[in-house]
């Protein structure tokens, strides 16, 4: 570290040894409920290093509780995640994304609805770090996927203050509340990349930030129709619409080799995937009875449509999961447009 | 020898924000309800203004809604607020 960086301001504390430092952070609640690797300052300043940026430095502010999110607490809280220091550029950029106004951090964090952010990264950093775009690729097994996701989780908890029953008051949470990060297969994928259609320029890395409820799986492995295979995506879509929330907003699609494949051989690009999609996730708010929600049915809107998505350009298609098997994911939204995914670039020092 | 770990939680460098001081009576005053813009909160506060009237001696109550629960009250909302020596509010659902 530059010898004329700014002293850490954090306050200390000593202990025995790694266990008893797990115990201090558990009775204080300073985790997410899993062992963390202790930050001492050392390694906080080998990750103020990987990051490129001086402690003191704000990545942003939480916009409704004026809350600053330095980078110290950011390597604090990336250390006790089990990151390495050159992961921190992609956790800061999911940080700064996530304090742009539209995505209202402090609603999806402190809201009953329960979501988690959701990154998906993009560009050369996926294979500089090793993520995952493949196997497993919404589950476990990858460093790099599970601790930035879970650095954010921590950075929610200790910055913010999102632990459960203070200020997230989440209802049920989902267990991507832990860690929830992929990388999307650019590499074995036909379409462009999604930060691409974002606005990010080719070659460069970025992180996209959805704030969203859990994954719905979905198999279908008996067509080669494209329209076939976007109708069982669909109705999940429908289902979430009519079970959870009608209100439109971003969602994704996690499209995986196998269905990736039925798209190519008819020539099918996202742009396609995204219209046909937008077209059939309709439904009308008199679908409600059938679910139990009559209560919500009245003359006046009982025909009224509703779309999932307001344009087809709301819907994220990221290309992700592993060689064999026909099954994909979607990804609904916390609550509608109340939150709007953010793609930020990933800079690197 | 030991560990040296840092803490991992934002602390306020200052006192940000300091309690009002409570008003001795609500008799005579001018409250406002700002409803958090969540179904049937209205209903809460429609039982609260009541209160205020009826037991407390208010003299003017200040309807304002949020348009979005989620997000802060607009500065339009705020300032409509201005002229009140007293607000409740809270998360109505």
């Amino acid at each position: 570290m530059r010898a004329d960086r700014p002293p850490l301001k954090s306050a200390t504390y000593w202990v025995a040894d790694a266990l008893e430092a797990n115990e201090l952070f558990f009775r204080e609640g300073w985790t997410d409920g899993l062992p963390v690797i202790p930050p001492t300052e050392e390694a906080v300043l080998s990750f103020l290093e990987g990051a490129g940026l001086s402690p003191d430095t704000v990545i942003g502010v939480e916009p409704v509780r004026g809350r600053p999110i330095s980078v110290e607490k950011v390597a604090i809280n990336a250390v006790m995640a089990g990151c390495r220091p050159e992961y921190m550029p992609v956790i800061v950029a999911a940080l700064r994304a996530m304090c742009r106004p539209e995505f209202n951090l402090h609603g999806c964090t402190i809201s009953t609805g329960g979501s988690a952010p959701f990154l998906v990264v993009n560009g050369p950093v996926r294979q500089r770090l090793q993520m995952n775009a493949t196997h497993n690729v919404l589950g476990s097994g990858n460093r790099a996927n599970a601790t930035i996701g879970r650095a954010v989780r921590l950075v929610i908890i200790n910055v913010l203050g999102g632990r459960p029953g203070d200020l997230d008051r989440s209802t049920l949470g989902h267990p991507g509340k832990f860690t929830f990060c992929i990388a999307e297969d650019e590499e074995d994928s036909p379409w462009q990349p999604l930060a691409q259609e974002r606005g990010i320029p080719e070659g460069a890395s970025a992180v996209t930030v959805l704030a969203a409820v859990s994954p719905h799986q979905v198999m279908n492995e008996w067509t080669r129709d494209p329209r076939e295979l976007l109708d069982t995506y669909v109705a999940a879509i429908r289902a979430n619409m009519l079970t959870y929330s009608i209100w439109a907003g971003n969602y994704a699609l996690v499209i995986p080799k196998q269905h990736r494949e039925v798209f190519a051989a008819a020539g099918w690009q996202k742009a396609d995937i995204r219209e046909y999609v937008f077209q059939r996730t309709r439904v009308r708010r008199q679908e409600w009875r059938e679910v139990g929600k009559a209560s919500l049915v009245s003359q006046d809107n009982a025909d009224r449509e509703y779309t999932a998505l307001h344009s087809p350009d709301d819907l994220l298609v990221v290309a992700a999961g592993g060689p064999a098997g026909g099954f994909g994911a979607v990804i609904p939204p916390w609550f509608g447009e109340r939150s709007v995914a953010v793609t930020e670039l990933v800079e690197l020092p | 020898m030991g560990l040296i770990v840092l803490d991992p939680v934002y602390r306020e460098e200052r006192e940000r924000h300091r309690l009002a001081r409570a008003l001795p009576s609500l008799e005579g005053r001018t409250v406002g309800l700002l409803d958090n813009g969540k179904r049937n909160s209205d209903r809460l506060l429609d039982f609260v203004e009541e209160a205020l009237r009826r037991d407390y001696g208010v003299r003017e109550v200040v309807r304002v809604r949020k348009r979005d629960p989620s997000r802060p009250a607009s500065p339009e909302v705020m300032a409509s607020l201005q002229g009140c020596d007293a607000l409740f509010t809270g998360v109505g659902d």
